[in-house]
């Protein structure tokens, strides 16, 4: 292979983008900091962005298929809430963890019927929702805090201490990183995401139920937002009617980050979660740089819109 | 019968309205509500309090003004925003109604402000002075660091400033950090702020969204002791925190006053034109090991 195939082939991964940026960020940061590049410092950093790469994995397979869902930020809250007043009432934590992500599966499925069945914008049904459910969490919690009340040993393994800064919410994160990414490039149903998302019209020509494929999403969307909240709440053992607000915009950066097309029809899980990362990482190296604390935000602001160039750029080159 | 109903109207001397941005929801306007209702029964009044149910600013100045339509003996009422409250607060005081603002002042420049009575609250900018004097007794730290949730919220950057002018007149090294209001994160940027800053050994969280990861934090790492907290606002967790010395202290404005003194303050006004000058504080009061059990047993009273 001529060395400028090589560059082209690995243009064609698509995550290209973000392991670059990550690369980038790791020098710079280690020159900036001799801390940043320690085990404690990758495990801190990688927990940290299990919370959003989770959410990320749902709302970028969602975006695939040509759907947003901005209600994810509130889900975030609305299934730990549950969980931990059914777990106030003295049920059983494993009911109660199933019913909490129910729970979820009803959300996805409203967002997911309501968007097809009406025509109306994802955007819009999920903006209704986020809207809906935040309300709801301040109204029953009259916006303090609902503190868990007794012990629950089942979860250690969904926030717990694994060793030093790493916490089970980064073990689930790698672990449903890999297996959505199955799903998504090795699987049937991940022919149909991409052909959902980039061409409706000849995805049910070859007699994809479209509708399905998109509804099986908003599912997936919410209950990877409910189960981060969970981890969350696992490690804190108390949740605030605030909790999880913006994530869904960070979400949908961490997605853009990893190549995903907002237009649907291209994207990446693998990418999205490294997108996530990115941003966790980018955050701590800030701080850890002694970067002034209020520069953080105008700083990804301006890597989201770097990221999203490149990206195109790339993606023009490689389709010629 | 219309005995009875002169009778009920001779029962209350006066009738004093009290109108907040928070509703009865909210567990704080609920302690504040009880402060009214208290007052009310001991000096035969009759108090009427109305808040919107979820945070409504035209509500809000919709029940400002049914209140005022009412023509009541007195009105009690938060500035919330000055500009919106400007026009009908001026026009009550020019009724004749006496207006006493509470929890949130009219903060624009003196020959601007809305001629209100006076004042009952907190000063947010004390709040911090006191958090940071309060620090400084318990020991002088090294190096602090104030873990702001929402950078920009008036009300938590007047806190901060405080902490930061008591301790940089020490020459004590400090700074905010934006920790967000999403608990994982604030507990890693704590904890790499640790890391890059070693020597830091006293957190200033400004409000709960602050004060529980940092909590969990110095827990988890077994900080107990080196990382002293220092903490504005009441929970439970807090409190417990206090009970077994991961949090030092922590402030509270004690808005039940916030509820009781405006009717004391309105009854003795139109009684015999006794007036507070200016502002009143409710806070900040300092609650650390040595009130935290009293405090905890009020709070469950619905004191605090």
């Amino acid at each position: 292979m001529t060395k400028e195939k090589v560059i082209l082939e690995s243009l064609r991964i698509k995550e290209f983008g973000a392991i670059v940026g990550v690369a980038i960020f790791l020098v710079m940061f280690s020159l900036l900091s001799n801390r940043f590049l320690t085990a404690e410092n990758l495990f801190n950093t990688l927990t940290m962005a299990a919370e959003l790469g989770i959410i990320s994995i749902g709302v970028a397979m969602l975006i695939i298929s040509g759907e947003f869902d901005l209600s994810v930020g509130s889900v975030f809250a609305v299934a730990p809430m549950v969980f931990a007043t059914m777990i106030n009432a003295n049920l059983n934590p494993y009911f109660s963890l199933l019913a909490a992500l129910l729970v979820c599966v009803g959300i996805g499925v409203v967002n997911g019927t309501v968007t097809l069945k009406t025509g109306i914008p994802s955007f819009i049904t999920t903006l209704g929702m986020m809207m809906f459910w935040r309300g709801i969490l301040l109204a029953v919690t009259g916006g303090f805090p609902i503190i868990l009340s007794r012990r629950v040993d089942m979860l250690q393994y969904l926030g717990g201490r694994v060793v030093g800064g790493l916490r089970y919410s980064a073990i689930w994160f790698l672990i449903l990183a890999f297996v959505f990414w199955i799903v998504l490039e090795k699987t049937r149903f991940g022919n149909w995401v991409f052909a959902t998302g980039g061409n409706p019209g000849a995805a049910r020509a070859l007699g994809i139920s479209t509708d399905r494929v998109k509804l099986t999403n908003f599912i997936f969307s919410s209950v990877l937002a409910g189960f981060s909240g969970l981890t969350t709440f696992a490690r804190f053992r108390l949740v605030d009617p605030t909790f999880g607000q913006e994530l869904e915009l960070e979400a949908i950066a961490s997605a853009v980050m990893g190549g995903t097309l907002l237009t649907g029809g291209y994207g990446s899980v693998v990418g999205a979660s490294i997108g996530a990362f990115m941003i966790s990482m980018v955050r701590n190296g800030l701080v850890l740089a002694g970067a002034p604390a209020y520069w953080y935000r105008a700083f990804i602001g301006v890597i989201l819109i770097v990221a999203a160039v490149i990206n195109a750029r790339i993606r023009k080159k490689v389709a010629g | 019968m219309a005995l009875v109903v002169l009778l009920a109207v001779a029962a209350f001397s006066y009738t004093f309205y009290v109108v907040s941005h928070g509703g009865p929801a909210d567990p704080f306007w609920g302690v504040v509500m009880k402060g009214v209702k208290d007052a009310a029964e001991k000096f035969g009044v009759e108090a009427v309090y109305l808040g919107p149910e979820k945070f409504s600013l035209k509500e809000f100045i919709d029940l400002v003004n049914a209140a005022i339509a009412k023509k009541p003996d007195g009105l009690v009422v938060t500035i919330t925003n000055p500009v919106a409250l400007d026009e009908p607060l001026r026009r009550a005081i020019e009724m004749g109604i006496p207006v006493v603002a509470i929890n949130v002042p009219d903060d624009r420049p003196i020959d601007q402000k809305i001629p209100y009575l006076c004042y009952v609250g907190m000063d947010e900018y004390l709040a911090g002075v006191y958090a940071a004097r309060r620090m400084l007794q318990e020991f002088t730290p090294k190096r602090a660091v104030i873990a702001i949730h929402e950078p920009g919220h008036a009300g938590l950057e007047a806190r901060a400033k405080g902490i930061t002018d008591v301790l940089k007149e020490k020459k004590i090294p400090v700074e905010k950090l934006d920790i967000t209001t999403d608990p994982t994160k604030a507990l890693t940027l704590l904890k790499s702020y640790l890391a890059k800053y070693p020597d830091t050994d006293a957190i200033f969280t400004l409000g709960p969204l602050g004060a529980h990861p940092a909590i969990q934090l110095v827990e988890e790492e077994k900080l107990v002791g080196k990382v002293k907290i220092g903490a504005i606002d009441l929970t439970t967790k807090i409190t417990d925190a206090i009970k077994k010395g991961v949090v030092v202290f922590t402030i509270d404005q004690q808005q039940y006053l916030q509820g009781y003194l405006p009717i004391v303050f309105l009854y003795l006004y139109k009684e015999y034109g006794l007036i507070p000058h200016e502002n009143v504080l409710t806070g900040p009061s300092i609650v650390d090991k040595s009130n935290v059990d009293i405090v905890e047993k009020t709070v469950q009273l619905g004191y605090r």
